[in-house]
């Protein structure tokens, strides 16, 4: 059996060396599974704190060590073995450059999104793997994120499936790892001020 | 005198009627007479490292397939089915040593030759009926290429591109030639915006007076160090040849301490000293200025700037080229690289593409802000209004054309062309003149072009 699915490795980032390499370990917990639950509960609340553009309560989130990555989608034939854009990505953060990022926002004069945009992260299959690791989890989403500026534009979708690592502290479960598959490879959307 | 020629004479005195940013007919004639004929930058060598290699790129409508061929030659070759038409490569980017058309199965060398013909016997009867031998993909009409950078044009007329850059190529190797080895392109991130594509290209060319508003919040969260951003008033800009851009003014200091200045380790300085001409080396170290943003017309623009990318005082320099790649006369492709020498440490390597993403590209936290601008003005080109408002664009020049600042002199800046301290919009009118320059030129219509057939004389 072949398939089309190749995961992202942070490894594969020049800036990935500090990521957790933690993986899923076997089928994916039943649903009624409380850290399944947890865990959905988790990326729910995320998505409402990312609509509402809540940033510093989001970044709280965040581990110290967090890779936040999305590289770049590239067409490639079936069996090329690769498709995304070797040694490069749209995002490739820590959570310096996410505090950044956020801080940016926290300003007068981010003009991109001041009037803000109106979100809607859409988070939908879900499901939860547990890891050699009972204080962490491996997190299967897919999100579509509507938004909307101004009164004269058309609105921009983005769509991404994202893999994400959490991980119990003593501040409660915080995202170790993210991984965002986007769907395009020319993304119609003017910039990615936002997160997915 | 035509609308046209009224809109290109107003554009040539700085008075841009403001609905050339949302135009289809101005598009329309962009796409012919602008677009038809000059050189397009399509990938970099280092794109296509092995025999082999390819990218997929598009010139406007035109696809393109950039490869390697077994000789270790580059070629662009339309990516056209000789036959029927179909895309002979479908990837963006792989390793192949054919392309095979999945409609009928023919099939082409990674050089473009056609060596591969289903039934060419029965259903041509061989070589009287089909002529295969010698049969290839179209090629570009033009290619060239400068310090590894390839450009096509769609006319074959096209001038050398030596010729074309002139001395925009002095710039050029401060982005492209930092050893020499040369760059590593990686990418690109490409995303559409519902800008005009000119606006863009303007912007990078010159304009260093929208940065202190535009971007005044990368200041205030200390990605960048330039105190307000207001040092760019005492930066330069320059025109020569085909291209032009901006600079900032460095603090007093040898070749050597301006370029540590800017985050640049003593390996590479020692390389760029080695490599660019002892003129080069005057704009950093005798006059300087350090280059920043350029375009080349008509729609490739060059970033070289120096954030801080740690919670440190250290900055650290990147670099970005970028296609301005026109989808519409309100829609513009933005197709954006990373770049890097080829002989700096691999630790540098990774943080300059650490700045390039905080601050350039579909992410990046100053290009951001631009395109939010560049969209609102944009949709409001669209509108009937917009064709009787002539945007000012003359800053720099007085009334009667004279102007604000004299232009520096051989002594205060040693490099080629014309260049100005402080902010003017000389840039955004050299360009806007090429364009108009281009505009006003028909285009003689280009030969078709066949192949197979053989000649039949009628009636003997």
């Amino acid at each position: 059996m072949t398939s089309a699915y190749i995961p992202i490795d942070s490894r594969r980032s020049p800036l990935g060396g500090h990521a957790s390499a933690t993986e899923r370990a076997g089928r994916s917990l039943p649903f009624a599974d409380e850290r399944h639950l947890l865990a959905h509960q988790w990326v729910v609340d995320e998505a409402y704190l990312l609509d509402q553009q809540d940033y510093e309560s989001w970044l709280d989130l965040l581990t110290e060590d967090i890779h936040y990555y999305m590289p770049i989608k590239v067409t490639t034939a079936l069996g090329a073995g690769f498709d995304t854009a070797p040694g490069m990505a749209h995002f490739d953060e820590n959570k310096y450059s996410l505090s950044r990022r956020v801080a940016r926002f926290a300003t007068e004069h981010a003009w991109t999104e001041d009037p803000p945009s109106r979100l809607r992260h859409f988070v939908t299959n879900i499901r939860t793997f547990a890891t050699d690791d009972a204080d962490e989890l491996v997190v299967d989403s897919a999100v579509l994120l509507f938004r909307s500026r101004g009164d004269v534009r058309e609105h921009a979708l983005i769509s991404a499936g994202r893999e994400d690592l959490l991980r119990r502290t003593d501040d409660g479960w915080l995202l170790a790892r993210r991984h965002i598959a986007i769907d395009e490879s020319v993304i119609r959307m003017q910039n990615l001020a936002i997160f997915l | 005198m035509s609308e046209l020629e009224l809109t290109l004479d107003d554009v040539r005195r700085g008075m841009i009627p403001a609905h050339i940013y949302n135009d289809r007919e101005i598009f329309e004639l962009e796409k012919e007479r602008l677009f038809g004929r000059s050189w397009q930058f399509v990938a970099h060598e280092s794109e296509v490292p092995q025999s082999g290699d390819y990218v997929v790129r598009r010139v406007l409508e035109d696809s393109f397939i950039i490869s390697r061929d077994d000789q270790g030659e580059v070629r662009a070759m339309f990516n056209m089915c000789l036959h029927r038409g179909m895309q002979v490569c479908r990837a963006e980017m792989g390793n192949a040593t054919h392309f095979r058309c999945p409609y009928h199965g023919w099939s082409y060398r990674n050089d473009g030759r056609l060596v591969g013909l289903p039934f060419h016997r029965e259903a041509y009867g061989g070589e009287a009926g089909f002529s295969r031998k010698g049969q290839t993909l179209l090629p570009s009409p033009s290619l060239g290429t400068y310090n590894g950078m390839i450009f096509i044009s769609l006319d074959p007329e096209a001038p050398p591109l030596d010729e074309f850059l002139g001395d925009f190529a002095f710039y050029l190797d401060y982005y492209t030639k930092q050893s020499p080895s040369g760059i590593e392109l990686r990418g690109p991130q490409r995303w559409r915006i519902k800008a005009n594509w000119k606006i863009g290209a303007e912007n990078f060319a010159g304009d260093m007076y929208h940065t202190p508003q535009t971007h005044m919040s990368v200041v205030e969260i200390g990605l960048f160090r330039e105190p307000k951003a207001e040092r760019r008033k005492d930066g330069s800009t320059y025109w020569a040849g085909k291209g032009g851009g901006t600079t900032y003014k460095l603090p007093e200091g040898t070749f050597e301490e301006r370029l540590r200045y800017v985050g640049y380790p003593d390996a590479m300085i020692d390389r760029m000293r080695a490599t660019w001409s002892a003129d080069q080396c005057a704009v950093v170290g005798d006059s300087g200025f350090m280059i920043s943003a350029a375009s080349l017309f008509p729609n490739l623009s060059f970033v070289h700037n120096w954030p801080r990318v740690e919670d440190s005082d250290d900055v650290l320099p990147f670099i970005s080229i970028r296609s301005w790649q026109p989808i519409s006369e309100n829609e513009t492709e933005v197709v954006s690289w990373f770049a890097v020498d080829k002989e700096a440490p691999e630790d540098f390597k990774a943080k300059s593409y650490k700045a390039y993403l905080m601050c350039f590209g579909s992410t990046g936290m100053f290009e951001q802000d631009d395109v939010e601008n560049w969209v609102s003005l944009t949709s409001t080109a669209a509108g009937s209004m917009a064709r009787r408002l002539r945007l000012n664009s003359r800053m720099g020049m007085l009334a009667d054309g004279s102007a604000v600042v004299e232009p520096l002199s051989g002594d205060e800046f040693a490099g080629p062309g014309v260049a100005h301290v402080g902010y003017g919009e000389y840039n955004q009118r050299h360009l806007l003149d090429e364009w108009a320059n281009h505009l006003e030129r028909p285009v003689t219509k280009s030969a078709g072009v066949e192949f197979g057939a053989t000649k039949v004389e009628v009636g003997s």
